[in-house]
C-alpha cells in the first residue's frame, strides 16, 4: 500500500491550500477504504472467542494453533499451492507457444486467434463453470485434480498469452529472418531468439496464472464434490458451516505472505 | 559471364495480379559491389529476399556457382544479411550476437571468442563486446550487425537498405567504411537502396529496377552519362528532356533540330533520319552565357542557392523551362532573377533515349 503523494506538508514550496488539503484527505480516505477491510482480519484472527469477531477479553493464538495442526486446512493449502504451480507451468507453456506462434504468423488469422483466446476473460465465471461442469461430466473429470488443473489452466491461458504478447509487441519482426540468414533453423530461431525475448512475459504470465488458480472458487464449486478441496473452497465452506475464526487466520497468513513477497520484489527492484 | 557467383534466370514473382519481379535475369560477378537501385515497389527488395531465400519465386531459378539453390532454405544458403532495422538479438550481448552464427555452426568456444574479437575490430566495436544492443546508437548497432553478418565468412553479403535509418552525416561516414570493408574482404556485396547518391558512391555496378524489371545495369559513370531511358535519366540525378528531330547522320553523331535550332548530338547509334527522339540533358552540362551570343536564349526565372552550387530555372522560348546547375564560385555572369541569358552545351551533353 503506497501512501498518497498529495499530502500537503510533503509538497515543497507550496502553501497548504484548501485544494491540497481536500485532495490529501481524499487520498488518505481512499487508501483507508482499500486497506481496512483487508487489515481487519488481523485482529479477528487473534480473537479469544470461538466465533468470528473482534477480541473480547484478550488476544489469543488458539486459532493459529488450530490452523497449523488441522490436516484439512493444511491439506487444502498445500493442494491450492500445488494446483497453482501446475496451472502456472502448463498454462505458461501453452500460452507462450500460442503467442509465439501468432507472433511468427503476424497475419489476420493470428489476430483473430488472439481474440478468441481472450474471450474466457469476458465470459461470466458462472457461465463458464457451467460449461466446465457439463463437459467434465462427459469426460469423467468431476471431483478430480486433473479436472481442476485443466479448468484453471483454461482460465489462466488468456492472462499468460496477453503478457507474452506484450513482451513480443516491440520485438523486431525481422529477427527470425536475421537468425535464419545467419544459419539457424526455424526451431533454433524460436528457442534462442524469440523465447528469450518472451521470457519476461512468461514469468509475469506464470505469476498471474498462479494467482488466478490460487483464488479461483466458482469453477471448483461446480466441478468438485468431496475428494478435491482447495483453500478457497475450505474458506467458503468454513464461513457457511460454522463461522470459524480459523478463516481469519488463513486470511492473515495470506495477507502477510503477499506483503512479504511484494516487499521482496520492491526491494529487489530498487 | 563465367565468373558469376550468383545467377538469376527468368525470375518471376507475382502477388495476385501484379508482378513484383517480371522475368528478371541477372548475373553477379565474384567480389563485386552490386547495387539494386529503384523506387519503392520496384522489386529490388523482392529480388534480394529471393536471393536470400525468404521469397519463393513463382518461376525462375537462382543458382550459386552453377548449383541451383532456388528451393534451398535461407539457413542453408550461407549468405550474410544486414537489415535496415539492424535486427540485433535484444537478449544477447554484442559479442553473443556476433558469435551466434558461429555457435549455430558448432564452432568451438575459443575460436568463437577469437573470431568475434576479429570481426568487432573490423568495425571498430571491440570495446563494446559486453554491451547490450539497446545501449548502442543506431550507427553502432549497424556496425555490430555488419560484424555479425561477416563473422561466419560468407561469400555473399546481402544488405537491405542498411543505412536508411541513420542520419545523413553518419550515413556518409558508413558509406566510406562499407566501401573500404568490401575492398578489404573481397566478399561479394549485393546492396539494396532507393538512395541514388549511395548507389553512385559505393557500387562497382548498379542495377536500376522499376516495375519489377531491370531498366539498365552498368557501372555508375555509364549509367549517369549514358542513361538508356527517361526513367534512368531522371532517377539517377536530374535531367532536362527535349524532343530532337533527326535530320542527318554524321560519323558518330547526328544532326538534329532541337526546338528550331540546328545542333549536332554525339551518338554511336543515333535514331533513324526523319524520326523524333527524346533526349536527356544534365543540368550541370548547360553553360550560362551573356545574352546575345550563339545558343538558346532564355531568362532566369528562379534561383536556388545550395552552397557550392546554385540551381537555376531558365525559361526558354524554344525548349520550355530548363534546370541549370552551376558552381557558385564560377566567375563571369552573376545570375539574378529576370536576367536574360544564353544557354549552350557541348555536343556530347545530350543523350538519345529509348522509348520507355
Amino acid at each position: 500500500m503506497s501512501a498518497p503523494k498529495t499530502a500537503p506538508e510533503t509538497v515543497p514550496g507550496g502553501p497548504a491550500s484548501a485544494f491540497r488539503i481536500a485532495m490529501g484527505t481524499g487520498g488518505w480516505l481512499v487508501a483507508a477504504f482499500l486497506a481496512l477491510p483487508i487489515l481487519v482480519v488481523i485482529p479477528v484472527s487473534l480473537t479469544d472467542t470461538s466465533y468470528i469477531g473482534l477480541p473480547k477479553d484478550g488476544l489469543s493464538l488458539q486459532h493459529y494453533e488450530s490452523y497449523f495442526t488441522s490436516a484439512r486446512w493444511l491439506g487444502g493449502t498445500a493442494a491450492s499451492i500445488l494446483v497453482g504451480l501446475a496451472v502456472a507451468l502448463i498454462s505458461t507453456v501453452l500460452g507462450a507457444a500460442f503467442s509465439i506462434g501468432c507472433w511468427f504468423l503476424g497475419n489476420r488469422a493470428a489476430t483473430i486467434a488472439r481474440w478468441v483466446l481472450i474471450v474466457p476473460i469476458l465470459v461470466p465465471p458462472v457461465v463458464q463453470s457451467l460449461g466446465f461442469y457439463r463437459f467434465w461430466v462427459t469426460l469423467g473429470l468431476i471431483d478430480t485434480w486433473t479436472g481442476v488443473i485443466l479448468a484453471h489452466t483454461l482460465l489462466a491461458l488468456p492472462y499468460v498469452s496477453i503478457s507474452v504478447f506484450a513482451a513480443l509487441a516491440n520485438l523486431d519482426p525481422k529477427l527470425p529472418q536475421a537468425a535464419r540468414s545467419l544459419g539457424a533453423s526455424v526451431w533454433r530461431t524460436v528457442w534462442e531468439v524469440v523465447v528469450p525475448a518472451a521470457r519476461p512475459g512468461m514469468i509475469t504470465g506464470a505469476v498471474f496464472a498462479f494467482i488466478v488458480s490460487f483464488d479461483e472458487i466458482v469453477s471448483v464449486l461446480f466441478i468438485t464434490v468431496r475428494r478435491v478441496e482447495t483453500l478457497p473452497k475450505l474458506i467458503w465452506e468454513g464461513i457457511q458451516d460454522n463461522i470459524d475464526p480459523t478463516i481469519a487466520v488463513v486470511a492473515t497468513v495470506l495477507v502477510l505472505v503477499t506483503l512479504v513477497l511484494a516487499g521482496a520484489v520492491a526491494v529487489r527492484r530498487t | 559471364m563465367t565468373d558469376a557467383i550468383l545467377s538469376i534466370r527468368n525470375a518471376l514473382k507475382t502477388y495476385g495480379e501484379t508482378n513484383a519481379l517480371d522475368h528478371v535475369d541477372l548475373d553477379v560477378a565474384e567480389g563485386e559491389f552490386l547495387t539494386l537501385l529503384g523506387p519503392s515497389g520496384s522489386g529490388k527488395t523482392t529480388l534480394l529476399t529471393a536471393v536470400a531465400g525468404f521469397t519463393q519465386l513463382t518461376a525462375g531459378t537462382v543458382s550459386m556457382r552453377g548449383a541451383n539453390i532456388t528451393s534451398l532454405p535461407p539457413e542453408k544458403r550461407g549468405f550474410g544479411m544486414v537489415f535496415q532495422g539492424y535486427a540485433l538479438f535484444p537478449t544477447m550481448t554484442v559479442g553473443q550476437n556476433v558469435g551466434f552464427p558461429l555457435k549455430v555452426r558448432g564452432v568451438g568456444k575459443a575460436e568463437i571468442r577469437d573470431r568475434v574479437k576479429e570481426c568487432l575490430d573490423l568495425v571498430q566495436m571491440a570495446a563494446f563486446a559486453d554491451r547490450m544492443p539497446s545501449q548502442l546508437s543506431g550507427g553502432q548497432q549497424q556496425r555490430v550487425a555488419l560484424a555479425r553478418a561477416l563473422s561466419f565468412r560468407p561469400q555473399v553479403l546481402l544488405l537491405d537498405e542498411p543505412l536508411s535509418a541513420l542520419d545523413k552525416k553518419l550515413r556518409a561516414d558508413l558509406q566510406w567504411e562499407l566501401k573500404a570493408l568490401h575492398e578489404k574482404l573481397g566478399v561479394t556485396f549485393i546492396y539494396v537502396t532507393h538512395d541514388q547518391e549511395e548507389a553512385l558512391s559505393m557500387s562497382d555496378r548498379i542495377v536500376i529496377l522499376s516495375g519489377g524489371k531491370i531498366q539498365q545495369a552498368g557501372d555508375p559513370e555509364t549509367l549517369y552519362n549514358r542513361p538508356r531511358t527517361g526513367f534512368v535519366a531522371n532517377f539517377l540525378g536530374k535531367s532536362n528532356f527535349a524532343d530532337a528531330k533527326v535530320l542527318a547522320h554524321l560519323p558518330g553523331a547526328a544532326a538534329c533540330d532541337l526546338g528550331g535550332a540546328a545542333v549536332e548530338i554525339d551518338s554511336p547509334a543515333p535514331p533513324p533520319v526523319g524520326t523524333t527522339a527524346r533526349v536527356a540533358l544534365r543540368p550541370e552540362r548547360i553553360v550560362l552565357g551573356a545574352a546575345g551570343g550563339p545558343g538558346v536564349p532564355g531568362r532566369v526565372a528562379q534561383i536556388s542557392y545550395l552552397g557550392e552550387r546554385a540551381q537555376l530555372i531558365v525559361e526558354t522560348d524554344t525548349l520550355g523551362p530548363l534546370l541549370v546547375s552551376r558552381p557558385t564560385w564560377k566567375a563571369g555572369i552573376h545570375p539574378e532573377r529576370d536576367l536574360p541569358v544564353t544557354l549552350t552545351w557541348d555536343r556530347d551533353a545530350c543523350v538519345f533515349l529509348e522509348e520507355a
